[in-house]
């Protein structure tokens, strides 16, 4: 059964890459205008006719569209994504360069989400109507309706401009240019970044987790473990936490993509040089082939977290047997 | 009785708001387009939140912009809804291989993230407001299909609906007059969060630019204050009214789809234990 899911799951994962480097083709054979042109144009500022045709020879943009097309999809997957127009460099680069920036507050931030989420979920759930349960709930749903990018601004005003805890954007101090890259001054630049992040996150985990936990509260083991007596932090770890915990991989996949979308509009607002910021800029530049390469390694990166997902889960808890339809 | 009155609050603010759009040319002192005095003036009595770097009224924007904020929303919530509900029936109902197809097609959908996919689609085409609350709908309904998939499978092999068949009744007269009453509660609180998510990414999108230039959006007014230093200039008139209006709205459609969802899941109802 896992081996079948596990083929099934990469199976998905390849379709999804092939779809989305697809759907790129399909865009840059619509654009408007001779794509070589505007490439060279964009890079070099000029483009004489003879050179266009050059390097439509070279690139074989003058062969059937299904060679183009098979060409292209190879590409892909050797990490040929194209050009940047604004940083005159291969795509793959300039990605590779900015993605550790998001991962660095990327990561704590959904770690930190992720278990904080579980445990407060947990336990509103499990003390369901009680007033901490109540406030909790409503505090969650607040955090939840105020946009992102609001949230990072307000942040931002609040914690940086008014109390000057922490500075106001960036990821280093300017002394960084003499002294040298100083990690703590880099962590002290990703503290809001990771704190907005962070509150962005947790209340999909918190939601989740918490109605999981009124779905187990009802069923008969739970019960059972009472009438054993179990005392209740127990029944809590040991029955229902465990049997709670399978949705949280669907989840995760969904958490993923938000994340990426709250990383764009966090990193614009606190200046953070990751793929958000990146993106930002090559909206207002219309870098297409890096807005391409941008929604390329988004959906790789949805892809890796859902297998870690489905690989994490059974080590978490053995009797969770990833891919039953249980 | 506290949700009662959580549920009438939610309920007034979006008829408000919905108010606001339809009366906007009637509220609105100036076209928040026109240039009407002095830029970065503050609130006065000509100016109730004062003008922007343009010159032009804030407050006019504001109001203006619930207009575009309402239709991105609602648009988009309508047709992910619409789409995601006859997918779901669809394949929950014939189920076999028809069902084997949509999901894996939604496993794959599903891997793409959506709201890059809607940048690049949007940068790409330079669409009107309709068809960016239209492109949103149509990447925004693979969820709804599983939710309504879900509960149209116990449907349809429900005793109602065996025996329906049994007197003859074609396939497509079971689904509407039988197994789309069933999902419609269902259906009707995905359409309020659609609608909720749809607003906050609408706006976020004008924030990252990408917005249809006829219409005023408050992304667009938050990025402009923003990005021409009302922070640093304290000028809170600008920055803060288009945050809270997008907060205000949200928050409404969050506690009314919450409340609608505790009233369809009775296992999740809690406020009344």
């Amino acid at each position: 059964m896992n081996g079948i899911y596990l083929l099934k799951r990469l199976i998905t994962s390849f379709a999804a890459f092939c779809i989305a480097v697809t759907i790129m083709f399909a865009l840059l054979r619509l654009m408007p205008g001779d794509y070589i042109t505007m490439y060279l144009e964009a890079i070099y500022r000029y483009a004489p006719p003879d050179v266009v045709e050059a390097f439509n020879r070279v690139y074989g943009l003058d062969r059937p569209i299904l060679e183009q097309y098979v060409i292209y999809l190879l590409d892909a997957f050797r990490g040929n994504w194209g050009y940047s127009f604004i940083y005159k460099v291969p795509v793959i680069a300039v990605i590779g360069e900015k993605l550790v920036w998001t991962l660095i507050i990327l990561f704590p931030a959904t770690i930190l989400a992720t278990l904080a989420g579980i445990g407060i979920g947990a336990y509103s759930g499990w003390r369901r109507g009680s007033k901490a349960d109540v406030g909790l709930l409503n505090g969650m749903i607040f955090i939840r309706a105020i946009p992102s990018y609001w949230l990072a601004l307000m942040i931002l005003i609040i914690f940086a401009y008014y109390l000057n805890l922490f500075p106001l954007g960036g990821y280093v101090d300017t002394s960084a240019l003499a002294t040298g890259i100083d990690p703590l001054d880099v962590a002290n630049h990703a503290v809001l970044p990771i704190l907005t992040l962070f509150l962005f996150s947790v209340t999909g985990t918190y939601y989740l987790m918490r109605n999981t936990m009124l779905m187990t509260a009802g069923e008969d083991y739970i019960t059972t473990a009472r009438a054993k007596g179990l005392d209740e932090l127990t029944i809590l770890r040991k029955h229902a936490l465990k049997n709670a915990m399978l949705p949280m991989v669907t989840l995760i996949t969904f958490e993923c993509a938000g994340m990426i979308t709250g990383s764009i509009f966090v990193e614009t607002i606190f200046s953070w040089p990751g793929l958000g910021m990146l993106t930002y800029k090559a909206l207002a530049a219309r870098d297409l082939p890096l807005l391409q390469g941008i929604l390329l390694i988004d959906t790789l990166f949805v892809i890796a977290a859902n297998i870690a997902a489905d690989l994490i889960y059974p080590l978490v808890d053995p009797r969770v047997q990833v891919g039953d339809d249980a | 009785m506290h949700k009662k009155i959580v549920l009438a609050a939610s309920l007034g603010i979006v008829f408000a708001y919905c108010a606001v759009a339809l009366l906007a040319p009637v509220i609105a002192p100036y076209d928040p387009h026109a240039i009407t005095g002095a830029p970065l003036s503050p609130p006065d009595r000509d100016h109730l939140l004062g003008t922007n770097d343009l010159a032009q009224d804030i407050f006019s924007g504001l109001i203006w912009g619930t207009r575009a904020t309402l239709l991105l929303g609602f648009v988009g919530a309508a047709i992910a809804v619409t789409v995601g509900t006859a997918a779901g029936i669809v394949s929950g109902y014939y189920g076999g291989l028809i069902d084997e197809a949509v999901m894996r097609l939604l496993d794959v959908a599903m891997t793409i993230p959506i709201f890059p996919l809607l940048l690049i689609l949007t940068t790409f085409f330079r669409p009107g407001i309709y068809l960016i609350a239209v492109l949103m709908g149509l990447l925004g309904s693979f969820q709804g299909v599983r939710l309504i998939r879900s509960q149209v499978l116990s449907l349809a092999v429900a005793d109602f609906v065996v025996g329906t068949r049994a007197l003859g009744a074609g396939d497509g007269y079971i689904m509407a007059r039988h197994i789309l009453p069933g999902v419609l509660p269902l259906a009707g609180v995905k359409f309020v969060t659609s609608a909720q998510h749809f607003m906050l990414i609408g706006i976020g999108l004008g924030f990252l630019g990408i917005t249809d230039p006829s219409v005023v959006d408050w992304g667009q007014m938050i990025n402009r204050a923003s990005q021409n230093g009302a922070m640093i200039l304290g000028l809170w008139w600008w920055l803060i009214p288009p945050g809270l209006a997008v907060t205000l709205i949200s928050l409404a459609l969050a506690w009314l789809g919450y409340a609608c969802e505790d009233e369809i899941n009775p296992r999740l109802r809690v406020m009344r234990v």
